[in-house]
């Protein structure tokens, strides 16, 4: 394993150092080293605050250092990542969301849309507005429309 | 406002599987509801006529699997006209056009003809699964074309189906590039079976994992089966007859031994009881049995068989079983959550099951939440018993087998007892009552049966009161199916808004009266008010002839999204 590290540069300018190991997999990072000329601070990031950032690599370095021969290790990671989203509030998940999203981190992503999703369930419309701040901007007769056609065909 | 791309949010929807889920999230805001409609590629319409096909298509044009259901359920006693309707060729029709990605179809309840079956076969290049239960209209052709044309088919599980057996060939059909199925059930065709094309289509399906076959399928051919799948999971056993010192039973033993996936045994649609203790090693481990269409195995058989089933979740009987069966079940399958115990179609009197059956039941199997119980008599007593010690049931659904018999040791009305049902199951959601019932139990009903979703009722109640009962008190009702029962225009109408909630409204021979039915239709324009009325389609002048004040003989109430329908036939009155 390379032991090369790699400067990550977050949107208010803070560093993470890290192997290049941990960084590459995310794949936006991996086409940054790549393709581009580093800055000599770092590999900027200019969407992702250090708050996030440092969620990221805390996430980036438990999987490259932890790969599951078996099924006690495979479970073992698993709760590892409950943990880690145990520790999230809403607001830190929805921008991890959308930080594994810019930086193409398939199992980052997977497992933070799983932890939104399973928010929802159950939830009516109005508690899905409200959990996410969404304002309602159907008109009333489109709403009606769409909650018609999704109780009398869908339901 | 949390802002997230679309790629985003559809990968978060991908994890709702929810059909209620995904209708609140359509619901959020414009963004939304056009992200979920790209990426819904499930869809369940409960009701095929609440909506057209083509609105179906339009919304959800990434539609992978679809799940439809046609005719009243009360067509299950017969009680709904073979025309009445209910076909899926326009729906085929509509996603031949536009959603080409249609993977799974799931039906029941409907028409299905041969030239649906040959238009599905060719216009989804990535169909997979075939779901028929209880449908009718087709023929081994139509399978034909889809064992022919449908090249990764995984699934052709055909429930329950009226099938005309043109061609025994149909098994054949599958080219010898299909390596894909998972799972193929055609327990329920009459016909022979290419034997030959069956053992051939087996051996080169290595994932395989249930088989159900017909009654045309001998011991020897299904020996030769497992010899070459031994991974089966789920096996449903066709004609089962030989001598136990005959040379295919011995190697239908040995290899059935082999076979140590199974978990679930069906068929026996021709059985030679003193063969059967070669499934008893099976059934150590089986999880599932269903022998209600093995009317030949007798009850103390069963009785030996079911000692060896410890682990059954679900059993599906017939009554041969008796009371005394019923309590070794009781003391057998601890796990047991599903029971189904069916009438036997002869012998019957001797046979048939009471309520010390259903009370043993209880007592041993506590984890029991799913119950269908064609019984020969049933008390208030045990019944309050069962509520006690079963407080888990979402389905009850009681037949006793002669409708209005009251209490067997009482006389008295049964309303206590499904009164001590619904109070103690707050999670009930499907009850069919049968017995001697007065309005009192619609009182109960209406007060505890918050989660009802279903209600089927047959010859009970005593005036309008107990059908308004159950309007006003259960809330979260779906599925009213009412025969034989007596009421009428003022239970109807009493709160129309009502009907705009449920899915559908059942009633045959009840006081409604015509005027009833209209006055129905002209206060609520959005629900389709249909009469059956078979015996006058010969006279096209009788509609205008009938009198307001004459009783309906069958009304079907739903909700819909389209309007009257179009493909009624002339028995069917549209109001």
């Amino acid at each position: 394993m390379s032991t090369k590290k790699i400067t990550l540069l977050s949107s208010d300018r803070e560093q993470f150092i890290v192997d290049e190991a941990v960084a590459i997999q995310s794949q936006t990072i991996k086409n940054l080293i790549e393709d581009t000329v580093p800055d000599e601070d770092g590999i900027p990031l200019p969407v992702v605050h250090s708050r996030i950032l440092a969620k990221v690599t805390e996430y980036l370095t438990k999987h490259a250092n932890y790969k599951p021969h078996n099924d006690a290790a495979k479970e073992e990671l698993k709760n590892w990542d409950v943990k880690f989203l145990g520790k999230l509030d809403n607001n830190t998940l929805f921008d991890l969301i959308l930080a594994a999203n810019y930086l193409d981190i398939k199992g980052l992503l997977d497992l933070t849309c799983q932890a939104v999703a399973d928010l929802m369930k159950g939830m009516s419309v109005e508690e899905v507005r409200k959990l996410f701040n969404i304002e309602n901007d159907f008109t009333p007769e489109e709403e009606e429309a769409v909650r018609k056609e999704n109780q009398w065909a869908f339901d | 406002m949390t802002y997230f791309p679309e790629e985003v949010l559809e990968h978060i929807f991908d994890f709702l599987s929810s059909h209620q889920d995904r209708n609140a999230v359509s619901m959020v805001c414009k963004s939304w509801f056009r992200v979920e409609r790209w990426s819904r590629q499930r869809v369940f319409i409960g009701n095929c006529y609440a909506i057209r096909p083509e609105r179906l298509v339009a919304r959800f044009p990434r539609l992978r699997s679809l799940t439809l259901k046609g005719k009243p359920h009360f067509a299950d006693f017969n009680l709904v006209p073979h025309d009445w309707g209910g076909f899926v060729q326009p729906w085929i029709e509509a996603m031949a056009k536009s959603c080409k990605e249609l993977e799974e179809l799931r039906l029941k309840r409907m028409v299905v003809s041969d030239e649906s079956l040959e238009l599905l076969s060719r216009s989804f290049p990535n169909f997979k699964s075939l779901v028929l239960v209880t449908c009718e209209g087709f023929t081994t052709a139509g399978l034909a074309s889809v064992a022919a044309n449908c090249r990764d088919l995984r699934e052709l599980d055909l429930q329950e189906n009226e099938v005309e057996d043109r061609k025994g060939h149909w098994l054949s059909c599958f080219p010898d590039t299909c390596t894909s199925l998972v799972s193929l059930n055609f327990a329920c065709l009459k016909g022979e079976v290419n034997l030959g094309a069956l053992e051939r289509l087996v051996a080169r399906c290595r994932n395989l994992r249930s088989l159900r076959v017909n009654g045309a399928v001998p011991m020897e051919t299904l020996e030769k089966i497992l010899a070459r799948a031994p991974q089966l999971v789920d096996l449903g056993i066709g004609s089962y007859n030989h001598e136990p010192n005959s040379v295919a039973y011995t190697k239908f033993r040995n290899t059935i031994l082999t076979c140590k996936s199974i978990k679930s045994l069906s068929g026996f649609l021709e059985v030679f009881p003193r063969c059967l203790p070669a499934i008893y090693p099976v059934c150590l481990s089986i999880t599932s049995l269903n022998l209600s269409y093995a009317p030949g195995i007798r009850g103390s058989e069963l009785v030996k068989l079911i000692r060896h089933c410890h682990k059954l979740q679900r059993l599906w009987i017939l009554d041969a079983i008796a009371d005394k069966g019923l309590e070794v079940v009781a003391s057998t399958c601890k796990e047991l959550r599903e029971l189904r115990v069916f009438p036997s179609l002869f012998g019957a009197e001797n046979a048939a099951v009471t309520e010390k059956g259903l009370v043993a039941i209880s007592v041993g199997c506590p984890k029991l939440h799913s119950l269908l119980y064609f019984c020969h008599q049933m008390t208030n007593a045990a019944l309050i018993t069962v509520a006690k010690n079963c407080p888990h049931f979402s389905r009850f659904r009681l037949c006793i087998l002669d409708p209005q018999k009251p209490d067997a040791n009482t006389q008295q009305p049964l309303d206590e007892g499904f009164g001590a049902i619904v109070q103690s199951c707050r999670g009930l959601r499907r009850l069919s009552l049968s017995g001697l019932l007065t309005d009192q139990v619609f009182l109960y009903i209406g007060m505890y049966a918050e989660q009802l979703e279903m209600l089927s009722v047959a010859f009970a109640g005593e005036t309008d009161k107990g059908m308004l009962y159950v309007l006003n008190g259960c809330k979260n009702l779906r599925k009213l199916e009412i025969r034989d029962s007596p009421f009428g225009d003022v239970a109807l109408l009493m709160d129309v808004g009502k009907y705009e909630t449920m899915r559908s409204l059942w009633m045959s021979s009840c006081n409604v009266t015509l005027a009833g039915c209209k006055t129905l239709a002209i206060k609520m324009p959005r629900l389709n008010v249909e009469i059956i009325n078979e015996f006058n389609d010969m006279e096209v002048e009788e509609e205008e002839n009938l009198c307001d004040s004459q009783k309906v003989e069958k009304m079907y109430v739903y909700r819909t999204l389209d309007g009257p329908r179009q493909d009624a036939p002339n028995f069917v009155t549209r109001l």
